[in-house]
């Protein structure tokens, strides 16, 4: 029985400690990787998507940005709608011009680069595609492919751009309908001046997203700045889905855990009716007997628990290291845009939490043992 | 009769009182004076085990009743008579009368454990009674250890533990051999002798009868004789 509390908990935590991994891996991977924790719009971008809906005072604002000591880093970007023609075929796309520089402090987008250079290559009109999509257009390094997109006076404009570099995010969807520019030959292209459709910052502490957004859109009109839960209602989704699945999860092991108790405890007692029957007997009160089989069954669950937590704790404290591969799945999985190496996290609070909740459990589900116990009669 | 301890009055126990009865007490009147060595004996199912139950307040008279030192006992709550038993009454029983997980010492510290003794005083008198019971070696040996005779030992110091008015033994030889069922009344008597203990046991045993210094015998529910 010991045992089987030990390997139950041990499994449970582990795969709490998994899907709290996965959860936190993804939220972690778009926010580091593309959101970001806030991002500023013009307030009718994210709707309509025109060219024209550009970040009117984009420099006060680049301004604020770069003075408010809550940001860690920020980056401008161009963005457009655009056609990809090769030799092969055309495809829609989503064209995102970056700043070379800034794009790579803020985000992490340049360690998906699986071929060639990040966008700062010595070329003319450099532009990365996802690798998925470079295959179906048959297109490697070097190669040319034609840009079409609409500019800030609603004219069409074409431009060659020359492949510098194959990226592979944790989305196969993603890779496939977009593509990466520098910002500056975007805006070339696009209008007159520069122009921006999207801020993305990074914060020092993500906890003050709610805080920055609040100010920058108090601050400057015209604009929209939304923090993370926001931009992607998918990560919110994710996050409460998360919770969900956590305490479905917890709740299905703490009821397997109170049949276990309850079971063991039954048969235990049912073995020792002769001798609790003699403890009543010689004079050990019912309500001793009462406590005497709530302590047993807690010290049982704790020295079980304690076993199944400590070998949790190191089988979290190693994969958190290594990773649990999913590779099996690893297409399906990164089809939905989700890592397939997980590693696995949980906090001490999280461990605190389960030990006394397993602890309730014990004392809830030898209740009923306890109660039969001082019912067996002395004669 | 002089320091009575135990008196029973029209004592009945009928099982089954609905479907069908048995009657395993009739009116049975007895009374035990203190520093008896008393054997109630009679065939099986004559209802030696009801008897003893009832005077050890392990189960309740269908009516009559049952004082001890002139409290009757019968109209006690559930709860007032286990108490009681845990103050006034040492019992042996025929088996399962250790707690298998503690050793000899252990056990029979248990009991004071329970009546709320000082650690000192448990730990000495258990010493001193498990030594008095020939038992000062094994005395950290678990039940399963001793032999059925040397548990049977163990369950006598624990019942004299108690400091009882006196000590209950239901067929306490019946799964020994020949020697250790001797062994066994040779403690007790000699408890009986130098503290003056009294003892009231049930047996099947004639070498055990023998032994004894009041026989009270028992035909279906009733006293045959006592002598
Ligand atoms: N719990 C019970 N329910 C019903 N009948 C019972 C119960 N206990 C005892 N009896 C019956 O009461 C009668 C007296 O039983 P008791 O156990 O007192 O006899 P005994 O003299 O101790 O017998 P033995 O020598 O076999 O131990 C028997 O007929 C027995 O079948
Ligand atoms: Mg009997």
């Amino acid at each position: 029985m010991l045992a089987a509390i030990a390997i139950g908990l041990w499994a449970g935590v582990v795969t709490v400690g998994t899907m709290n991994g996965m959860v936190d891996q993804r939220m972690n991977y778009l926010i580091e990787n593309e959101i970001t924790h806030l991002q500023i719009h013009h307030p009718e971008y994210r709707t309509e998507r025109r060219p024209t809906d550009y970040i009117p005072n984009h420099p006060d604002i680049l301004n604020f940005l770069s003075s408010d000591e809550r940001v860690k880093a920020f980056a401008p970007r161009t963005l457009s709608d655009g056609m990809l023609q090769t030799p092969v075929k055309t495809a829609g796309v989503q064209i995102r011009g970056v700043d070379t520089e800034t794009e790579r402090t803020t985000t992490t987008f340049h360690e998906n680069m699986t071929e060639g250079d990040w966008l700062d290559a010595d070329m003319r009109n450099p532009v990365l595609l996802g690798e998925n999509l470079a295959r179906d257009h048959n297109m490697r390094i070097g190669n040319r492919i034609v840009l079409t997109f609409e500019d800030t006076s609603g004219d069409l404009t074409s431009a060659a751009f020359n492949v510098a570099g194959l990226f592979r995010s944790a989305s196969t969807d993603y890779d496939q309908r977009t593509v990466f520019v520098r910002n500056n030959d975007l805006n070339d292209l696009l209008s007159e001046e520069p122009v921006y459709h999207e801020i993305a910052v990074m914060l020092h502490d993500i906890e003050t997203a709610e805080a920055v957004s609040a100010e920058l859109n108090e601050r400057f009109g015209d604009i929209e700045a939304l923090t993370w839960t926001q931009i992607s209602p998918e990560l919110s989704t994710i996050v409460e889905l998360g919770g969900i699945m956590l305490f479905i999860v917890t709740g299905i092991i703490m009821l397997a855990l109170a049949f276990g108790i309850l079971n063991t405890m039954l048969m235990a007692l049912f073995e020792r009716m002769n001798e609790i029957a003699m403890l009543i007997s010689i004079g050990m009160s019912r309500i001793r007997v009462f406590m005497m089989i709530v302590l047993e069954s807690v010290i049982l669950t704790v020295t079980g628990a304690a076993g199944g937590l400590l070998l949790a704790w190191l089988s979290i404290a190693s994969l958190s290291e290594r990773g649990v591969n999913f590779e099996m799945f690893a297409e399906g999985i990164a089809e939905l845009g989700w890592d397939h190496i997980v590693y696995p996290v949980l906090s001490p609070n999280e461990y605190l939490a389960i030990l006394t909740l397993v602890i309730t459990i014990a004392l809830l589900s030898s209740v009923w043992p306890a109660i039969k116990a001082t019912r067996i009669r002395t004669s | 009769m002089e320091n009575t301890i135990i008196q029973t009055f029209d004592l009945c126990k009928i099982y089954n009182p609905d479907a069908v009865p048995v009657h395993a007490l009739r009116e049975v009147n007895i009374s035990v004076a203190e520093g008896e060595f008393t054997s109630i004996v009679g065939p099986s199912g004559s209802g030696k085990t009801t008897l003893l139950n009832m005077i050890g307040g392990l189960d309740k008279p269908t009516s009559g009743r049952v004082a001890i030192d002139g409290k009757n006992i019968t109209g006690m709550k559930d709860s007032e008579l286990i108490d009681f038993r845990l103050e006034h009454i040492g019992f042996v029983f025929q088996h399962y009368n250790l707690i298998p997980v503690f050793t000899a010492l252990e056990n029979v510290a248990f009991i004071m454990l329970l009546q709320k003794r000082t650690k000192k005083e448990m730990d000495e008198r258990a010493k001193s009674l498990l030594e008095a019971v020939g038992l000062g070696e094994r005395m950290d040996a678990r039940p399963a250890k001793l032999s059925g005779g040397q548990q049977q030992r163990v369950a006598v110091a624990r019942a004299l533990a108690s400091q009882p008015r006196f000590i209950l033994a239901d067929e306490p030889t019946a799964n020994l051999d020949g020697d250790s069922a001797m062994n066994l009344l040779d403690i007790m008597e000699k408890m009986n002798r130098e503290q003056n203990i009294t003892f009231i046991f049930s047996t099947h045993d004639q070498r055990v009868i023998d032994r004894a210094r009041r026989v009270i015998t028992m035909v279906d529910g009733g006293i045959y004789s006592d002598e």
